[in-house]
This record gives structure tokens, C-alpha cells and sequence, in this order.
């Protein structure tokens, strides 16, 4: 690695992290089938921490974020998040998902929904708030993710990056306590990651905590506190960027490393 | 040294060659792009030219139009021309079977009253369209059955026929409010309680008391309305055509809907009852569901139960058109990618809300030409209850030629028959696509 490539330190986003635990994975064990998954996955999220998750195909990243909100289940261990314990309780995961936003590959937005529509729906339907103060919220989010003016509009009217950051928007309407981002900007054109890049940064800057699966490691140097490098559904390492980039302990996680920082 | 950049600038955009826009370049394009395809484009014309000629020559130019039995038609023309005379003293039977002819007028109004019904649902600036639709499912037929059976009513009978008429008041009243104010009745009666009485927990229950004392008028309305009895058995033509398959129709949607979900749930039980209840009836012919329905449905009734003929048609064609749609639904549900149910999970939306607000919007929409086809289907089907005794339009049109006067006049009734079966399921597609259109509108990429 070349020294010159590690960001300083003024370049790095100051932590906002607190000691409160708001994510508790332990012991978790999850199989597709016959497949295993997630392997004895001990993690622990503090308030205000970002974490940037990454790691070869099929290694079980995205996986590991999905349990956090529930949209899979495990099998075996223990996930509490802001104090609930995720079981096969609906109501725990009605309420947990309510607070942890989640943003997809795919953004995965309501197509027969304007952009307005898409952001209202939930805090109209699942917060009961009235219509013109979900809105209001609604309009105060998108403007930071600077969708001006096309609000009115349906989402397959607007690029790529504007429906990823249409995505975020919508997420934090429910002013979520965690975002998770599932490969956020990997479904883009490469002239649109940054707008959303930047969007995520400006998040990160105003303390929300955040899980990231992204192969971005520009980002991660920037914005984590902490990367994970996961394979073969285990985490193999997880360090502050600096060490984890420059100082790398397992030969698995350099490989890695060399293969996706090489261009 | 590197030069300093150079400015890009696109090229404007120049209009397409002449020739291959426009009418010409249609006709160029499609008709006579080479000689092979200039034989065929004179070949089809000369045939539609043909098949048009002959049925204007027989059913038109060389047609009688005046005659008391087919034997004058006959002895006028031979066979080369239409015999209308037949069709023309049984018209009335093929539009309304034996319906007593002083009492046809209610068929005409019970239409009357289901078109006056759904124009609201057209109008702009009408924003309670939904209960005004629901309104149309649930209390139109209550209403129209009065208007096409009559007889004696109970007070159960009169009270619904009275709840059914408020809600039509309604439907009018709201409909007229929400265009001239933008606001729903509802939302009127609210502001001017508000004016009345400022504790708002009074102003529900004022909305309760304008319902209950529509409904009270209507009542006594309702109470002093009679309308002689007609038998089912008097029903018939288009009319019949139109109550079983109307009946059918509006009912396979909804159930259809059910069904689906509920052969896509995750509760075992639910899917097992659902999916025997599908394939069962999606591998029966309706024929056989209808010889089922009034041959073997007396027998498991109590002793003296008597079922309506008609009413047990009806019961088998809802049943069969609902396994069917039941299908199509999943059809369209099998659309929706997975990413759409996770976003909604994702956000905290219960599996009800999601369904409602995210995956049958979108679902229907794309199921629309499906939809729609299978009720064209439905329709046609119907023509199937003639088996079980009914004289729905196209048995009433072979009565036609087993009338003594008229004795062997099939080609003209079933020529009018075929007219009319056209016009109503092209209707029904146009309309179909029309809705495709308007419902399209943004949100193609």
C-alpha cells in the first residue's frame, strides 16, 4: 500500500460515536437451506458509529445487515436492536423496522407512486402522521438530498442516482435511528455514485448511525469508524480504516484488498 | 504541455427522409414494400371487398322487411336475402325475454339507475371515487333486484332497499359537492356541526344523525313503492345475459383477489383450502359445474328448501369465474418483484398495508389485458346456462326458429345475437385499453 493514498486526518469525519450499544448480534448462525450463511457473527454497534461492510460476493454481508431490520431471519444467536430482541414476534419487528431505515441495491421504489408519494406513504400509514406534516417532512428531506422540483414526478422518470437519493429520503422520513445501505450505489452509472456518495457523507457528518455494505473504499476511509471485512459468512476483521487499510492482519483480507483497490 | 480543452457541441437534430413518414411512407412501408407483398396487399383487398359485398347484398339490399311468416319471405327472395320480419316481432324477447311487457320499463330503469350510478366515478374532481365504487358493488344490487323481482317486502327487505337508495342520494350529492366546494358531504356536514357545536367528539355523531334520517325518509318512501312480482322464470335475453354475467363479473374480482392471496399465504391451511378450491373449479367444464348446481344441490338442501334456478346459475358461474380470476391475480402477483415487498416490509408497512397500498396497485394494473379478457370470456360463457333451461340471448334467439311462423329462421336471430355479443366485449376491450393508457401516464421510464 502507498502511504500517500491514506487520507489525513483532518480528512476523516470526526466519530459521533457514544458508548450506548444500539445493535447486539450474538452468536448469530443463519442457513439458506442447507447453506450456512452467517458463522457465529459477534457484533456490537454503538450509537453514532458507522460501520462500512465488505467482502467477496456470497459472503454473507448483505445477509448480515438484512437481520438487523428482519428481512431475514436467523436461526441460531441472539440480534437485540435498540433494546428489542428480534424474534418471530410481529410486533417487535413492526417496531423495529419502523426505526431502522434501509436502502436498497435496487432502491427498490414504488413505481406507481410519485416521488412525494413514496416518502409519505409510511409515516402516513405507519407513524398515523397527518397527511400535510408528512409531507412537510417529506419536502424538508428531499430538498437535502437536492431532488428540486421533481417531487411530483414518477420515480422511473429520474436517473439512477436521483431514485437512490429519492431512497434515502424516503428512508429517513420515518426518522430512522440506524440506516443500513445495502450496496447502495453498485446498481449506478459511475457519473451518479458520487451524488449519492455525497448525500451519505452529509448524513454521516449529522451523527446518524450507519451499517454500509459498499465497495466503496474511498468512502469507507472518509466516513467509517469501523470496517468489517467479511468471507465465508464469518467476519474475519474488523479495524478503524487507517489500520485497516494500511495494516491489514489476516492474508485473506490483503487479497482482498489488492483485488479491489488495484485500479 | 497539454493544449488547452476543446468545447464540445452537439450536432441539432435534422427531420427523418420524407418518404418514410407520413401516409405514403405508411402505405411504402407496410403495403408495397416488394412485390410479394404487393400481390397479398391486392389479394386481401379483393377479399375483404368480397365478404363485405355479400353481407351487405343479404343482410341489406336483397333483405325483406316486411312479412307475417318465413313462408312469405321465402316465396319473396328464396334464400339469397335476410328475413327480418321474424327478428323484428321477437326483438322485444331477445333484449328482455318474457318480461311482462307493461312492466319493461324497470329492466330500462335498473340500467338506468346502474349507468347513473357509476357517472360520478368519470367526473373530475370527484375524490370519493372509491366508496362511490364500493357504494355501486354493494348497494346497487340490492336496489336493482327490487327493481327486477318486486313483490311484497319484509321490513329486512325494505330497510336494505332503503339504505341502498340513501346511498345512492349520496353518491349524487357527494359527487355534486366535491365538484362545486372540493369538499366531500361528509366534510360539509362536519364544518357546518362545527359551526353548530364546537366539542368535535358531537360532530361524528352528527354525521350519523344526517345518515340515519336519509335513510329514515327513504324508508318511508321505500314503504310505500310496490312493484308488482315477476318471476325469474319471465327473465330473459340480454337482460338475463347481462344480470348473470354482471353478477359473475363483479363478483370474480374481488373473491379472485382472495383467493390468489390466499393461495400465496403462509399459513398451510389457508393455501391448502385455497388451492383445492382453484383447482377444482379451473378443472371442472362450467357445463358440469352447472349440472352439479341444479341437479345434485337439492340434495344436499333440507327437504323443502327450494333454490332458484337461477340463482343456483349464478352461484356456479361466480364460483367457476372466481377459481379463474384467482389464477390470473397470482398471475400478476408473481409480477411484482420481490424488492417491492421488502421495501415496504423494510419501512415497517404490516403484510395488509403492503398489499393494499404498494403490491395490488401495481399488480392490477399489469393484470388489466388479462382481467379484462377474462371477463370478455365470462361473458361468452354465459351463453352456457341455455343447458340448464335458462333462456339467456342466445337460446331466446334459437327460440326464434322453433316458433311456428318462423319456423327454421336461425341466420338472421343468431346474425343479430352475434352483432350484439360484438358490441359489448368490444366495448369492453376498448374500454380496457383506454384504461391502460390513462393509467400509464408517467410512470414509464
Amino acid at each position: 500500500m502507498d502511504a500517500t493514498e491514506t487520507p489525513a486526518p483532518d480528512q476523516h469525519i470526526a466519530s459521533a460515536a457514544s458508548s450506548e450499544r444500539i445493535i447486539e448480534m450474538t452468536g448469530v448462525n443463519k442457513w439458506f437451506g442447507a447453506f450456512h450463511v452467517l458463522k457465529d457473527i459477534e457484533l456490537v454497534v454503538r450509537r453514532g458509529e458507522r460501520i462500512v461492510v465488505c467482502g467477496p460476493s456470497g459472503s454473507g454481508k448483505s445477509t448480515l445487515i438484512r437481520c438487523i431490520n428482519h428481512l431475514e431471519s436467523h436461526q441460531e444467536g441472539q440480534i437485540v436492536v435498540d433494546g428489542t430482541e428480534l424474534n418471530a414476534d410481529v410486533r417487535n419487528i413492526d417496531a423495529i423496522r419502523a426505526e431502522v431505515g434501509m436502502v436498497f441495491q435496487q432502491f427498490n421504489l414504488f413505481p406507481h407512486l410519485t416521488v412525494l408519494e413514496n416518502c409519505t406513504l409510511a409515516p402516513i400509514w405507519v407513524k398515523k402522521l397527518p397527511k400535510a406534516e408528512a409531507e412537510r417532512i417529506a419536502l424538508a428531506y428531499l430538498e437535502r438530498v437536492r431532488i428540486p422540483e421533481q417531487v411530483h414526478k414518477y420515480p422511473l422518470q429520474l436517473s439512477g442516482g436521483q431514485q437512490q437519493r429519492v431512497a434515502i429520503a424516503r428512508a429517513l422520513c420515518m426518522r430512522p435511528k440506524i440506516m443500513l445501505f445495502d450496496e447502495p450505489t453498485s446498481a449506478l452509472d459511475p457519473e451518479m455514485i458520487k451524488e449519492v456518495l455525497d448525500v451519505m457523507v452529509e448524513l454521516a457528518k449529522e451523527g446518524m448511525t450507519m451499517l454500509v455494505v459498499t465497495h466503496e473504499m474511498g468512502f469507507a476511509r472518509m466516513v467509517a469508524d469501523r470496517v468489517i471485512f467479511m468471507d465465508q459468512g464469518e467476519i474475519v476483521e474488523q479495524a478503524e480504516p487507517e489500520t485497516f487499510f494500511n495494516n491489514p492482519r489476516y492474508d485473506r483480507t490483503r487479497a482482498f484488498l489488492s483485488q479491489i483497490l488495484a485500479h | 504541455m497539454a493544449e488547452p480543452a476543446r468545447t464540445f457541441r452537439a450536432k441539432p437534430d435534422r427531420p427523418a427522409p420524407a418518404q418514410t413518414v407520413g401516409a405514403v411512407g405508411w402505405m411504402r412501408r407496410n403495403l408495397f414494400s416488394s412485390p410479394a407483398n404487393t400481390a397479398l396487399t391486392l389479394i386481401g383487398a379483393y377479399f375483404a371487398y368480397w365478404v363485405i359485398a355479400t353481407v351487405v347484398d343479404w343482410a341489406l339490399l336483397d333483405a325483406v322487411w316486411q312479412a307475417e311468416t318465413r313462408r312469405e319471405c321465402l316465396d319473396a327472395v328464396g334464400r339469397s336475402g335476410a328475413c327480418w320480419p321474424g327478428v323484428f316481432v321477437w326483438f322485444e324477447n331477445l333484449i328482455y325475454g318474457l318480461y311482462p311487457k307493461d312492466q319493461i320499463w324497470r329492466v330500462n330503469a335498473g340500467f338506468a339507475l346502474l349507468v347513473a350510478w357509476l357517472v360520478p366515478l368519470w367526473l373530475e374532481r370527484v375524490r370519493s371515487k372509491v366508496a362511490i365504487g364500493v357504494s355501486a358493488v354493494l348497494a346497487y344490487p340490492v336496489l336493482a333486484s327490487y327493481f327486477f323481482l318486486g313483490g311484497d317486502k319484509g321490513f329486512l327487505w325494505s330497510a336494505s332497499i332503503a339504505a341502498a337508495l340513501t346511498a345512492f342520494v349520496w353518491v349524487w350529492a357527494t359527487a355534486i359537492a366535491e365538484r362545486r366546494t372540493g369538499r366531500t358531504l361528509g366534510e360539509l356536514v362536519l364544518a357546518r356541526a362545527d359551526a353548530l357545536d364546537a366539542d368535535p367528539r358531537h360532530h361524528r355523531r352528527l354525521l350519523f344523525y344526517t345518515a340515519a334520517a336519509g335513510w329514515l325518509v327513504a324508508y318511508a318512501l321505500v314503504a310505500l313503492w310496490y312493484l308488482p312480482y315477476v318471476t325469474t322464470n319471465d327473465w330473459g335475453g340480454l337482460f338475463l345475459t347481462l344480470v348473470i354475467s354482471g353478477i359473475g363479473i363483479t363478483f370474480s374480482l374481488p373473491a379472485g383477489v382472495v383467493l390468489a392471496l390466499g393461495r400465496r399465504s403462509e399459513l398451510p391451511v389457508i393455501r391448502l383450502i385455497c388451492t383445492v378450491f382453484i383447482e377444482l373449479f379451473r378443472s371442472v367444464p362450467l357445463i358440469t359445474i352447472l349440472f352439479m348446481f341444479t341437479t345434485m344441490l337439492p340434495l344436499f338442501l333440507p327437504v323443502g328448501v327450494e333454490v332458484d334456478q337461477l340463482v343456483r346459475a349464478i352461484v356456479a358461474v361466480c364460483l367457476f369465474a372466481s377459481a379463474y380470476m384467482a389464477e390470473v391475480v397470482r398471475g400478476g402477483l408473481q409480477a411484482i418483484p420481490r424488492g417491492q415487498y421488502e421495501a415496504a416490509a423494510a419501512m415497517g408497512l404490516g403484510y395488509w398495508q403492503a398489499t393494499r397500498l404498494i403490491v395490488m396497485p401495481q399488480a392490477l394494473k399489469i393484470m388489466i389485458p388479462t382481467i379484462v379478457s377474462t371477463f370478455i370470456g365470462f361473458f361468452k360463457d354465459t351463453t352456457l346456462v341455455s343447458i340448464i333451461g335458462l333462456f339467456d340471448l342466445l337460446n331466446m334467439a334459437r327460440a326464434i326458429g322453433e316458433d311456428t311462423d318462423w319456423l327454421g329462421l336461425f341466420i338472421e336471430p343468431f346474425f343479430v345475437v352475434t352483432l350484439i355479443y360484438f358490441a359489448f366485449c368490444f366495448a369492453m376491450s376498448q374500454y380496457s385499453l383506454n384504461l391502460e393508457r390513462r393509467l400509464d401516464t408517467g410512470q414509464r421510464s
